[in-house]
């Protein structure tokens, strides 16, 4: 099923999926989302206040994500500094925090695959793998 | 000696790693490596994804990086690897 966009009446947070959430995670309000175009969910979205984030903000934000979960960000933090480089080198070029470990093939919806953080938890690198980490190596299984 | 190709990304640290063992190994049996940066050189990228349905194959559907191919054979590997598996695989393209 194709993915659509849809936007909150209440508050005008923007989503991307087959369906749209039946509560607001903002808002909290019910049955909220309406379907809107590509166009409008991007000056919605473009529209507002910049939220951009530095590599510092991003390795929170993942450290946050990571947090609870069985895989954490890998400890080596020389080796998360030149992810991060690439990851930010690689939205600033080409767009979007593609991973630096893997090449987009230029299909819209196979390279939102490869933007970090990816699904890596499926992937032969982590699944069922017992020292198992993303193809890059930014998220590495808790031992 | 068969033409083989090296993909690689300069902020990988997988293909950090790979390099000096690619080097040592190009020094020791007379292995040459074509090198290709693939996400500060577009024709680079280019090339690889040109080369998407064999390497695909062998790295789980995707392009990943590093990447050893040998676009005659139609045979590649990906990742991190030890010394010795890549010269066995170097060596076995002869």
């Amino acid at each position: 099923m194709k993915k659509r966009y849809w936007r909150c009446f209440v508050c005008n947070d923007i989503h991307y999926g087959i369906a749209a959430p039946e509560l607001c995670p903002t808002c909290k309000v019910l049955n909220a989302y309406v379907e809107i175009s590509a166009e409008e969910a991007r000056k919605t979205l473009g529209g507002g206040p910049g939220v951009s984030l530095t590599p510092d903000e991003f390795r929170a934000a993942v450290e946050r994500f990571a947090a609870g979960q069985e895989f954490q960000v890998n400890p080596d933090r020389e080796k998360v500094d030149l992810l991060l480089k690439g990851i930010f080198e690689n939205e600033r070029n080409h767009g979007l925090k593609y991973c630096p470990c893997r090449l987009r093939c230029k299909d819209w919806d196979e390279d939102l695959r490869i933007v970090c953080p990816c699904n890596f938890t499926i992937h032969e690198s982590y699944k069922g793998v017992p020292n198992g980490e993303c193809w890059c190596g930014l998220f590495v299984r808790r031992t | 000696m068969a033409r083989l190709l090296m993909f690689h990304g300069r902020e990988c640290p997988h293909c950090m790693r790979m390099m000096p063992l690619v080097e040592k190994l190009e020094a020791e049996t007379g292995v040459h490596f074509d090198k290709h940066e693939i996400w500060h050189d577009e024709e680079n990228a280019d090339l690889m994804r040109s080369y998407r349905p064999i390497i695909a194959a062998e790295c789980g559907g995707q392009l990943k990086v590093p990447t050893f191919l040998n676009p005659d054979k139609g045979e590649a590997v990906c990742g991190e690897m030890d010394y010795e598996k890549l010269k066995d695989w170097a060596l076995k393209q002869s």
